[in-house]
């Protein structure tokens, strides 16, 4: 058989040349530069859109039913629908994302050796090369999850692991992606790889069965109840990783539901559970993730947000990165917005979604029902930038169900929002998001003085544990025993709570 | 403005016991209640689905409007026993699938398929094939919506009609599908007899189906 015909590829506005033979399917070639799926590739949305400048790329029923008419004369694809046919140029529109990594100082008992601290999340990975004897950083590494091209969110994720039976190559998959960070780290920061005594690792509770290896049909449908969440230990031959074979390897125990390690280890950062006084964690995502309590106990629920925070589903919604507006201001009833990369706005991430309808709203360009008033379809937040009256329902839609799912939590502890003292925001988009804002929009309805932006509190947990010694005696253990998980879904209220929080807030009600 | 005028406008608005209020004044007018469906609640519920489809309504302002047309229909169904235009357009079992129980889309499909004339038998969230199948046989129904918001539910659409088929009952029902992930290619692909992309699309097919 002769070799098949290469054909070239140049990928803009990056720059990138890629040579691939003719049928690569695009999803390969542009997953391998950090273009997602966020729909695993299906052709069910329109997150991996690409036009074409030059060449010529097929058109079938699912580009057809998710893009218009005029779109495609214009040339923008599904990526995840065509291969290679001919030379081609695209544009793409997705960058890198930017990834947080943690640098908080902590509180530590030195250990000796070396020790890692991973953040395995659904989009994105962290790691640490920790010295235990210092608390020193070492190395980080951070990369997009491996496992992202089949499913962006952990639901289609789910779906790919069952359908054909792809768990095992799933679990290899980010078995190996991690082991490459941890080599990585070990190369460059010229440590011993033998004296890694320590591996711990934090993520969701899907996360953590795509990287066990556990059976995660008991996660596609409701309850949403595994049997299998407790902690998981391995050694380096399990999961063949050439590590000392002493080092003990720990994915630290899930909360619940999709509640898993990585907010654990949030708890553990913030001390929420040594309090006297109600504090929460937040954190805002796909998943929006919420614990409340305080020393006498912790309840935590997971909520579908929806990827609105994320810029998803945003008619000119994308990631925070160059080109995206990520604050938006209102001086002299006009509107000034920053946009990231000192560049030209070509988009709105979250956090400017946000400050952008909460500007709408002072500006009373939009109703508190979140409705454009004055029968507005459309509002330039900086030209070419608008905002739809579309993306105002789907950011109620995220922030309804935050709203919701904190309320109910604060009603099983038999307290208000009052009584709340503390609220902790953790992740990248927890930390980019103008507080005034969120309370303008009734995302957090807490002083603003009274939210604080947390960081990484999933990976520094990751470290805490690190030095909280083997097995079942850390204080991770406790901390679990102390947190109980309310499925959101199985509360007969939270519907109606979830529609009475869709409206905004009125003015007065968040200036008082 | 008319009555009639004043009624559809209530709906639209939400305004559940001024509906109701117009309702009992128009009977008391002599108003046939058979009358009260066509010129009243079904145009109305069309213009709380058009505003919703161009985004001007969102879920709040359906449900009200949607509890403000149940106020009315609530006093005009037992008035409408013996009258020829009591018989419903047709009889609809609506649920959300196994596995799934988000069921708000599903609540807004079936107020407004009640609003335009349809039976509803309301099976609720988290519904078996067999259940469902059932509730065919039991209620004679000619039409089964399903819905579901979730990729890993989604497949369970396919078990209902396979559950049908081998009832017996396939050719009796016309099933239609919906929801966040549901797409036209994946009701062809299980042999579903149409897709509504939303509320309205889902009134407009339930129509065209038993038109059919």
């Amino acid at each position: 058989m002769e070799p098949a015909k290469k054909h070239r590829i140049v990928l803009q506005p990056i720059q990138v040349e890629l040579t691939a033979p003719e049928g690569t399917p695009l999803r390969d070639l542009l997953f391998e530069q950090g273009v997602e799926f966020p729909c695993g590739g299906r052709g069910r949305c329109r997150g991996c859109r690409v036009r074409v400048h030059e060449g010529k790329v097929e058109v079938n029923d699912a580009q057809r039913e998710r893009l218009s008419a005029e779109e495609l004369k214009n040339g923008w694809r599904l990526a995840c629908q065509c291969s290679l046919a001919g030379d081609l140029v695209v544009e793409l529109r997705q960058w890198d994302a930017a990834i947080l990594a943690d640098d908080s100082p902590f509180v530590f008992e030195p250990r000796p050796g070396l020790g890692v601290a991973v953040d395995l999340g659904t989009t994105t990975l962290v790691a640490q090369l920790l010295d235990l004897t210092t608390g020193r950083v070492l190395a980080v590494r951070t990369a997009l999850n491996a496992q992202a091209r089949y499913g962006a969110d952990v639901m289609s994720r789910i779906e790919y692991a069952i359908a054909g039976d792809h768990l095992p190559a799933l679990a290899d998959l980010i078995r190996r992606q991690i082991w490459s960070l941890i080599e990585q780290m070990v190369f460059s920061s010229k440590a011993r790889r033998g004296e890694i005594r320590d591996v711990v690792l934090v993520g969701n509770t899907v996360m953590h069965h795509l990287f066990c290896g556990l059976d995660v049909e008991p996660l596609s449908h409701y309850p949403f109840e595994s049997p299998h969440t407790g902690l998981q230990q391995f050694r380096a031959g399990d999961l063949g990783w050439d590590l000392n074979p002493e080092a003990a390897i720990r994915f630290l125990p899930c909360l619940g539901g999709f509640v898993g390690s990585d907010v654990l280890a949030g708890v553990l950062t913030t001390r929420l559970s040594e309090s006297e006084e109600i504090g929460a964690l937040v954190d805002l995502g796909t998943n929006g993730e919420i614990v409340v309590g305080n020393s006498a106990g912790l309840v935590c629920a997971s909520t579908a947000a929806g990827p609105a925070f994320e810029g998803a589903r945003i008619s000119m919604g994308m990631r925070a990165a160059t080109g995206a507006i990520s604050q938006v201001a209102v001086e002299n009833q006009r509107l000034v917005c920053h946009v990231l990369g000192n560049a030209a706005p070509q988009g709105l991430c979250g956090s400017g979604l946000v400050d952008a309808v909460a500007a709408g709203l002072d500006l009373e360009v939009i109703e508190t029902s979140g409705r454009f008033s004055n029968g507005r379809k459309e509002w330039t937040i900086a030209l070419p930038v608008e905002l739809t009256q579309s993306d105002i329902r789907e950011l109620q839609l995220a922030k309804g169900a935050i709203a919701a799912g904190f309320r109910i939590l604060l009603e099983r502890l038999g307290a208000g929002v009052g009584d709340v003292k503390k609220l902790y925001l953790a992740g990248a988009f927890g930390n980019y998001i103008s507080r005034a804002s969120a309370r303008r929009i009734g995302l957090i309805d807490l002083p603003i003085d009274q939210v604080a932006p947390a960081g990484n509190t999933a990976l520094l947990g990751a470290k805490l544990a690190l030095f909280s010694g083997d097995g079942e005696d850390g204080s991770y253990v406790q901390l679990r025993r102390k947190i109980e998980h309310v499925a959101l879904k199985s509360d007969a209220k939270f519907q109606q709570v979830f529609v009475d929080g869709l409206a905004f807030p009125q003015p007065s009600h968040v200036q008082g | 403005m008319t009555l009639f005028e004043e009624m559809r406008q209530a709906i639209i608005d939400g305004k559940a016991p001024v509906a109701k209020e117009l309702t009992e004044k128009a009977l008391i007018k002599g108003i046939k209640p058979a009358d009260i469906f066509p010129k009243v609640i079904v145009p109305a519920m069309d213009e709380v689905g058009h505003r919703m489809r161009n985004c001007e309504f969102f879920i709040p302002e359906v449900l009200i409007a949607a509890r403000a047309a149940r106020a009315c229909t609530d006093i005009l169904r037992p008035l409408l026993v013996d009258d020829a235009a009591a018989r419903s357009v047709g009889t609809v079992v609506c649920c959300t699938v196994k596995g799934d129980l988000h069921d708000i889309g599903k609540n807004i499909v079936s107020m407004m398929l009640e609003s335009a004339g349809f039976r509803i038998v309301d099976l609720g969230a988290d519904v078996s094939p067999d259940n469902i199948v059932a509730a065919v046989r039991e209620h004679n129904a000619n039409l089964v919506a399903l819905s579901a918001l979730l990729t890993t539910t989604m497949v369970n659409m396919k078990a209902v009609i396979e559950g049908l088929a081998a009832a017996g009952l396939r050719e009796q029902v016309k099933v239609m599908v919906g929801g966040a992930p549901v797409t036209e290619s994946w009701a062809q692909s299980i042999g579903a007899d149409g897709y509504g992309k939303d509320a309205p699309a889902a009134v407009d097919l339930a129509r065209s189906l038993v038109a059919a």
